[in-house]
């Protein structure tokens, strides 16, 4: 089991009074770059503190216009990253590769990041979310297709010598030679986060890659999600290795169970209610209709109908209590779903500087060195039947 | 008033539903984003006096082929092959919203494949300081509103139905969406962006020869007046003509007075 420290860096000051969504059209007007400073710089320090603390990595993404998380360029974050820690693995969760172009530029960032942190880097890749499309006026229709030619070449550039020749749909570059190349040969490792569309699945299990499970829907929804990655892996050929998955969850550790709820729940749903309207904008033809029909199934599950604390401990929306609760729930969870790499959002919406250093404290000190125990590196996690899903 | 049948057609992108009906002088109707076909009044008006034509756009109904369209340039050479399979040498085009700017892509570039030209509440030009309407991501009762007029009319009440069903978090059968997710994504294809408009199209539709009909839906809250002026006084010796009462998608709303208006300009 690895373990990784998530951080979306969510804009914590939306006014009281503003009840629009947190994406594609709300307005700019209310990012006020005081607090831009402060909590870009904070958030880079609760990163910082992840590697102090013994986690295996950390974990950053990139999204544009919105206040959900104001990362729009992980890269930047990553490089400072890559500076300032040491040993962590540092995963961009991930490039939104349809969003740049020419995505030699990928190729390039990333293998500066790989260079600077010694080979640590994660590479992600992503086709990027629906409201994305809007804030770039990039065609959804051909989301896909760019996202699978921009892969094919940043790949390419990474372990083909150079320069070479690349004609494609997309993208034609008559002189494809990057530098700087990176460190970890022949590319770094490859993650790519989906939200259960089969296209994805099929392509990560394709390329060996691991599969990051974006949350905010109920455990059930993951269960299945991971299942039909496993799935894929073997349709192509081979049983799935446990690190080729990632759950990513909110997790929340105080002293007591009650203390938790107490600490945590309006941070919670400032994230919920705040900043998720808006994030679930489907484009037209972003989508294929088969993957559109299968995810329907559990559509209404998204976070953002969530209306009281227990619908969220029901459906496991949030891991939040006492470090023996914690515990507890992520062995359980775990081994429903079987991924080999845990990526904890410890930071959620307002979760303000000091709640957010206890927690990542408690889970370091008193949970992962358990579950470090409970899941031995090598050793399968999935336990439970494949038929139950 | 005559039967129109549906047919497929071998085309280059693959295969394409066109419906047909009546007898005389060849129209093609060019379809909206709406997909309009099946049921819809215009073409059983018109197949009164025309062999009318009604190919279904790559993407919509029953017709394959959307994976080969990329943009609008595409989508003219697409009309201009359904043209060819059929055999229309000098056809009539009618065109509604999206088909209406398909339509005046095909005329600028072939100008002597058509014997006349009638654009309905055309899309396809961009005028500055009157932006189209957004259609994508919107609530369908808003859309709705912005399309047609009347407030009883069916699809207005369709799209009302379906924001409760949104609102009520309700999950839609995949059957009833199906049909618009595919319509939005052929859409998308050829009008995400630029959005609706081609920024060749102004300064090309000089070169349209054929008789022009512009014709605009008095209510239309979707494309500015600006747009439709923009097309007249661009296209040589174009006319206009407003229809009341009739919103965006005007065939839908006011079919007999289009089919009325388009008889009397086709000379019949």
């Amino acid at each position: 089991m690895r373990f990784f420290s998530f951080h979306l860096m969510p804009y914590p000051a939306l006014p009281p009074d503003y009840d629009g969504p947190a994406w594609i059209t709300c307005p700019n007007r209310l990012f006020d770059p005081q607090v831009g400073h402060e909590v870009y710089n904070r958030y880079l320090d609760e990163l910082i503190l992840a590697e102090e603390l013994g986690f295996d990595g950390v974990c950053v993404n990139e999204h544009h216009q919105n206040a959900y998380g104001i990362m729009p360029s992980p890269n930047l974050i990553a490089s400072a990253l890559a500076r300032q820690t040491t040993r962590v693995k540092i995963a961009v969760v991930g490039n939104a590769l349809p969003l740049y172009d020419p995505p030699t530029r990928v190729a390039e960032e990333f293998a500066m990041i790989d260079c600077i942190s010694g080979g640590r880097l994660i590479a992600g890749f992503v086709v990027g979310g629906g409201p994305e499309y809007y804030s770039f006026s990039i065609n959804p229709a051909h989301a896909r297709e760019r996202f699978y030619e921009a892969h094919d070449l940043i790949i390419k550039a990474w372990t083909e010598p150079g320069p070479f020749e690349f004609i494609g749909k997309h993208y034609r570059i008559r002189y494809v030679n990057t530098w700087p190349r990176p460190v970890q040969q022949p590319h770094p490792e490859v993650w790519v986060p989906g939200v259960g569309s089969l296209e994805t699945m099929e392509f990560v299990a394709a390329h060996r890659y691991a599969y990051m499970g974006i949350p905010y829907f109920h455990i059930s929804v993951f269960e299945r999600t991971f299942g039909m990655f496993r799935d894929a892996c073997e349709r192509a050929g081979y049983q799935a290795d446990p690190m080729q998955s990632g759950w990513l969850e909110p997790i929340f550790v105080a002293e007591t169970d009650a203390d938790a709820r107490r600490l945590y729940e309006e941070h919670f749903f400032y994230f919920v209610k705040r900043l998720l309207p808006g994030i679930n904008i489907q484009p037209p033809g972003y989508t294929t209709l088969r993957s559109y029909e299968s995810m329907l199934k559990g559509a209404n599950t998204f976070a953002i109908n969530l209306e009281t604390w227990d619908e969220v401990v029901e459906g496991q929306y949030a891991i939040v209590g006492s470090p023996d609760t914690v515990y507890e729930k992520l062995v359980e969870n775990l081994h429903r779903l079987g991924t080999g790499n845990l990526l904890g959002l410890f930071q959620l919406g307002t979760l303000p500087a000091d709640l957010t250093r206890r927690n990542l404290e408690l889970f370091a000190t008193e949970v992962m060195p358990r579950l470090r125990k409970e899941f031995p590196e090598g050793q399968a996690i999935l336990q439970q039947s494949e038929a139950v899903a | 008033m005559a039967t129109l049948t549906d047919q497929m057609l071998s085309t280059a992108v693959g295969k394409v539903s066109v419906r047909r009906g009546g007898t005389g002088r060849p129209v093609v109707y060019l379809h909206s984003a709406t997909g309009e076909g099946p049921g819809f009044g215009l073409l059983e008006d018109l197949s009164d006096s025309f062999d009318v034509i009604a190919p279904m756009f790559p993407g919509f109904g029953e017709s394959e082929g959307l994976d080969a369209v990329d943009d609008m340039e595409d989508a003219a050479f697409h009309v201009l092959d359904v043209l060819d399979v059929l055999g229309l040498e000098r056809p009539a085009l009618v065109g509604l919203s999206l088909g209406a700017w398909m339509a005046a892509e095909v005329a600028t570039r072939w100008p002597d494949r058509l014997s006349a030209l009638v654009l309905v509440n055309p899309v396809g030009l961009r005028v500055d300081g009157a932006p189209i309407g957004e259609i994508f991501g919107r609530d369908p009762d808003e859309l709705a509103a912005d399309l047609i007029a009347d407030e009883q009319h069916p699809i207005r009440q369709a799209a009302r139905m379906m924001s409760a069903a949104a609102e009520s978090k309700q999950e839609i059968p995949f059957e009833l969406v199906k049909p618009l997710l595919q319509s939005l994504a052929a859409t998308a294809k050829v009008g995400w962006d630029p959005y609706l408009h081609d920024p060749k199209l102004a300064k090309r539709l000089h070169r349209i020869t054929a008789p022009t009909l512009v014709v605009r839906g008095a209510e239309d809250r979707l494309v500015p007046a600006s747009h439709g002026d923009a097309y007249a006084s661009a296209i040589p010796g174009a006319r206009r003509a407003d229809v009341a009462a009739a919103g965006h998608l005007l065939g839908l709303e006011q079919p007999a007075q289009l089919a009325a208006l388009i008889r009397d300009f086709l000379g019949q």
